[in-house]
């Protein structure tokens, strides 16, 4: 690409000499000014640049290799150095972290404070599209909120972890017929009473009282809501304790998971429902775990902190 | 030569300009398929079950890659907010590759197994009844579309000419194949021997009876970023 | 004159600028309608109405195709086929090949506007046309090819014009891009699979859509402005070394810089590398451009008093420097650590390709029109007001998508006391929300512009006749 040097640089610059779209309107010529020096310099500069550039990180390609650069720099050897340097600064938290139990951490101020903060940024991209931010719960149903003091599987400290380690399945199991449950329509119906009538919404009293026999008899609703309602956590079945793992809510306390509406109702009977928190530690589905365990201690301080730990 | 003479001639220009702009690409292009290293050497990345290819296909289909990248890059932030960083060896059966360009929603490499799939369905139909703050269109008519399926060995068929590895076997099992991860409780023997027992198998649309668009894009969601067991992955120098 | 004598027995093609000139003016509008309601779909999500045809995911190509390739590309086939021709004092190669070219771009147009919001495509960006589509582009590009390159071989002057090497060499390389990024294997009628895969799928993706940037709005805008500033100057072009340093260089450094798109990916860090550095190289020979542009003015810097054609060239290659800087600078791998996945990335573009391409284009054809229609401009007050609607609306746009881009990459990185995240995801996307609306606001200025544009040429051309 040599230059066209026959113009030389003259203090009045002349054209190159040539000439187009002339026949109409002002002819195109073009000045042959020099190159401008900074522009060339700073291209120079660039380039140079660049070599120091190839010199120093891995550039260039080779047969079945490349050159690696004289830094011995990796895109990922910087993130150990980041995550490493990271580490160091939280270790002082972290160390105790792992060794003390969550009781122990959250009779520690500093620790705890350390913990809730982790814990809110975990749960914050992992937790809260399901929870909400800061637990509030969801528009969605299906998803229990977290700030409130009503909980389905137990608000222990050990009962959270336990629900963010291995997960939870909820079910409700199908009642009609047409949904292969064993009861008839009108069974349905009258059950759908008597659960009404259990948190005072407005209901027909006689089908409640149908209803109640079949909650307690035929239907067995009692094995896992209890014999008042009141729930797995809170009641007994029969007399006796209810696996805590059951997740039946408590049908009394006007808080409901799926809906409170009569029709709500019926469908959460008639079709049940499948309530899944997925396992973000050792039964989480796939390889490996999506937490570690570091996180989900914090994280599970965190659910604890927000207001409906026990 | 001087340049007057290039100016002068029209088929000397286009030639010179051909040289000119191919060796860039030459020198970037041409190694990736033979430095050994671009790939890593990893287990457990398997080709797409025929459930999850289809619903890459409607991923690609509503174009999620405008707003969502599939590629965690090696930072302290992104590692601790998405999971451990991608690896080139995650998207090596993945054409056309989804890493994205753009993060107006968050980055979904490893989405696999965070939510339900009862989430995933809310999500779906209206975004913003489950994350307020979200400016993600809503897509109800997934769940109504009953999933068309009826192509899906022509497509493992053309992706296993480009290198795919899909057997005649999981070819012929296709359809079955289909079914069985979207029905739970269906005998998913085959679908495991083939794919590995790792696969997600749900109603993944909440409709037992029917297989629908919701049921592909969920399995396929699923699934990403759970391949590779990195409890066990060592950083490879590439 | 002697010229004017030379084309008597041959008349210039005119017939087919002036379509593509039309062309250009009704797709520009309407990719930049669509392109402002995908903004305000980002303010308000409820304005994807529930509907898979309207859906942000499907229309975010269309708009990126209505500009680029349905404006842009007609742009460039008008302008082109008018410089070429005046340059070379030559009608147009072949009348078929230009008809075929103007009717095939047309019909890819709209086979596009058809098949994105039916949800067919090949997800790679830029390049999402389905594979018949893209055998239909393949075919109309060489024709273009052809006719280019055939009324070079016929020109009258010994000399090819400095606007036609840029010509030239977008026409050239875009085939090039083209054909390599769209193999294909199809499954049907609609329906393909790139041949590539994961990380050489990406790099050639990028290597294309870089380079769509490189070739499609610089090199072949540089030919238009190469053309239009002097000509509407009436200046001679400041430096002919200039040229043709500044061409090869930027010819030959542009295709290199496609891997900074793939910083911090799995794409190997050599090319990484490779990608920033060029870059960086690439920025002197690219401002080389508009120092030659805005050298030419120099001794006419009075006419930007009276001619808003001059004020639109003049302000466009401003944001050429100005995009032309911040791309090497983005490309810096930490710069992009922060920059990329954000929307800084998009301001960048648009700075690029509202304050670039739209600008420069907006003053060629001002410049044109009058031309083909052998009339004089309706109003020279509206091409003002088109000028500043358009300036402010580009404005507002670009600070907002810097201040949420650097604001969301650094929201992404944040840490508390305790060195734990600041803040979720959703958060980010929250904080957001007023930076969108002011890009909206500013989308709708520049529409405002463009309709201001559009009536002021109806008006000219109706009073004027074809040449």
């Amino acid at each position: 690409m040599a230059d066209n040097k026959k113009e030389t640089v003259k203090e009045t610059v002349e054209t190159t000499g040539h000439q187009w779209d002339d026949d109409e309107g002002y002819p195109l010529k073009e000045y042959n000014n020099p190159l401008p020096r900074w522009w060339l310099y700073t291209f120079y500069a660039t380039i140079v640049w660049s070599v120091i550039y190839w010199i120093l990180y891995p550039a260039w390609p080779l047969v079945n290799d490349y050159t690696r650069g004289v830094l011995g720099w990796s895109q990922y050897s910087q993130l150990e150095e980041e995550l490493a340097e990271a580490r160091e600064m939280q270790k002082v938290w972290d160390d105790k972290l792992a060794t003390l139990s969550l009781e122990q951490i959250s009779n520690d101020n500093t620790l705890l404070q350390y913990a809730i903060s982790g814990g809110k940024a975990v749960f914050g991209d992992n937790c809260a599209p399901c929870h909400g931010s800061g637990g509030v719960g969801s528009h969605a149903k299906g998803f229990p909120a977290l700030v409130d003091d009503d909980w389905l599987f137990g608000g222990t400290l050990a009962d959270i972890e336990e629900s963010v380690q291995n997960g939870r399945t909820g079910t409700m199991p199908a009642h009609e017929e047409k949904y292969d449950g064993a009861l008839n329509a009108q069974q349905v119906d009258v059950l759908t009473d008597y659960v009404l009538s259990l948190s005072g919404l407005g209901h027909d009293a006689q089908k409640a009282v149908a209803g109640k026999e079949l909650f307690e008899g035929e239907a067995a609703c009692v094995v896992c809501h209890g014999d008042s309602g009141k729930g797995s956590l809170k009641d007994v079945a029969f007399g006796d304790p209810i696996d805590r793992s059951v997740g039946a809510p408590d049908l009394t306390d006007a808080i409901w998971l799926y809906g409170g509406d009569r029709t709500t109702i019926r469908t959460s009977i008639a079709k049940g429902r499948t309530g899944k928190m997925p396992a973000w530690g050792e039964g989480f589905s796939g390889f490996g775990r999506k937490l570690d365990p570091l996180s989900i201690k914090e994280v599970t301080l965190y659910v604890h902190s927000l207001g409906g730990g026990r | 030569m001087k340049h007057a003479t290039i100016e002068k001639n029209a088929a000397l220009m286009s030639i010179l300009v051909l040289i000119m702009v191919a060796i860039g690409g030459l020198v970037e292009i041409v190694p990736l398929f033979f430095i050994e290293s671009t790939i890593e050497t990893v287990q457990g990345i398997r080709p797409y079950t025929p459930l999850e290819l289809k619903g890459r296909d409607l991923y690609i289909r509503e174009g999620c890659y405008n707003c969502h990248s599939q590629m965690i890059r090696p930072f302290r932030d992104e590692v601790e907010r998405y999971g451990h960083y991608s690896l080139a060896a995650e998207s090596k059966y993945d054409h056309p590759f989804q890493w994205g360009s753009k993060r107006t929603g968050p980055d979904l490499a490893r989405v696999g197994g965070k939510y339900s799939s009862l989430w995933h369905q809310e999500h779906m139909r209206r975004p913003r009844n489950v994350v307020p703050e979200s400016v993600m269109p809503d897509y109800p008519w997934l769940e109504e579309n009953a999933l068309d399926y009826d192509d899906i060995a022509d497509r493992m068929t053309a992706m296993s000419r480009i290198g795919v590895p899909y057997s005649e076997e999981m070819i012929k099992n296709a359809i079955a194949d289909l079914k069985a991860q979207a029905t739970p409780d269906s005998d998913t023997d085959g679908l495991n021997t083939r794919y590995g027992n790792k696969v997600p198998l749900d109603d993944f649309d909440g409709q037992p009876k029917r297989i629908t668009e919701l049921d592909a894009m969920v399995a396929y969601l699923q699934m990403l970023g759970t391949l590779v067991d990195f409890s066990s992955y060592q950083a490879q120098a590439r | 004159m002697d010229g004017a004598s030379a084309t008597q027995q041959e008349t210039y093609d005119y017939d087919v600028v002036r379509k593509f000139t039309i062309a250009a003016v009704i797709y520009g509008l309407v990719g930049f309608l669509i392109g402002d309601l995908l903004a305000w779909q980002l303010t308000y999500p409820d304005l994807n109405f529930s509907s898979p045809y309207l859906s942000f995911g499907r229309i975010r190509p269309l708009h990126t195709s209505a500009v680029i390739f349905a404006f842009g590309g007609s742009v460039m086939f008008a302008t082109s086929y008018y410089v070429v021709q005046r340059t070379c004092k030559a009608r147009l190669f072949s009348d078929a090949l230009s008809k075929f070219t103007f009717w095939g771009w047309n019909l890819v147009v709209v086979a596009v506007v058809v098949t994105y919001p039916l949800g067919l495509t090949q997800a790679k960006e830029y390049a999402e046309p389905i594979w018949p589509i893209d055998v239909l582009v393949t075919l109309v590009w060489v024709a273009y090819f052809i006719n280019f390159v055939g009324t070079l071989a016929k020109r009258k002057e010994p000399h090819i014009y400095v606007a036609n090497w840029f010509y030239l060499a977008f026409i050239i390389t875009v085939a090039m891009l083209h054909i390599v990024n769209n193999l294909q294997i199809p499954v049907n009628w609609t329906d393909s699979y790139s041949v590539f895969s994961g990380v050489q799928d990406a790099m050639i993706q990028w290597w294309y859509a870089h380079n769509a940037v490189g070739f499609f709005l610089t090199a072949g805008f540089l030919g238009l402005m190469y053309y239009f500033v002097p000509k509407q100057a009436e200046r001679p072009v400041y430096s002919y070394r200039l040229s043709i340093v500044h061409f090869w260089a930027i010819i030959f450094l542009y295709i290199w810089a496609g891997p900074h798109h793939l910083h911090y990916t799995a794409l190997p860090d050599w090319a990484s590398t490779l990608g920033a550095t060029f870059s960086i190289m690439l920025l002197l020979p690219s401002w080389g451009g508009m120092i030659n542009g805005i050298m030419t003015l120099s001794g006419a810097w009075h006419k930007l008093r009276t001619d808003p054609i001059l004020r639109f060239l003049v302000i466009s290659l401003s944001f050429y420097g100005m995009s032309t800087f911040e791309g090497p600078m983005m490309s810096i791998k930490s710069v992009n650590a922060l920059s990329h996945y954000t929307d800084w990335t998009v301001g960048h573009v648009h700075s690029g390709a509202l304050g670039w391409v739209a600008m420069v284009s907006f003053g060629a054809i001002y410049h044109l029109v009058p031309r083909l229609w052998n009339t004089s401009i309706h109003s020279v007050g509206l091409i003002n007001l088109h000028f500043w609607l358009s300036t402010i609306g580009i404005v507002l746009y670009i600070a907002a998508m810097w201040i949420s881009g650097i604001m969301q990459g650094l929201m992404w990185r944040a840490y508390d006391q305790y060195g734990n995240l600041t803040y979720s995801f959703a958060e980010t996307v929250e904080a957001m929300h007023p930076y969108y609306f002011v890009r909206s606001v500013g989308g709708v200025l520049f529409i405002l512009g463009s309709l201001v544009m559009i009536y002021n040429l109806t008006k000219t051309i109706r009073k004027g006749h074809p040449v």
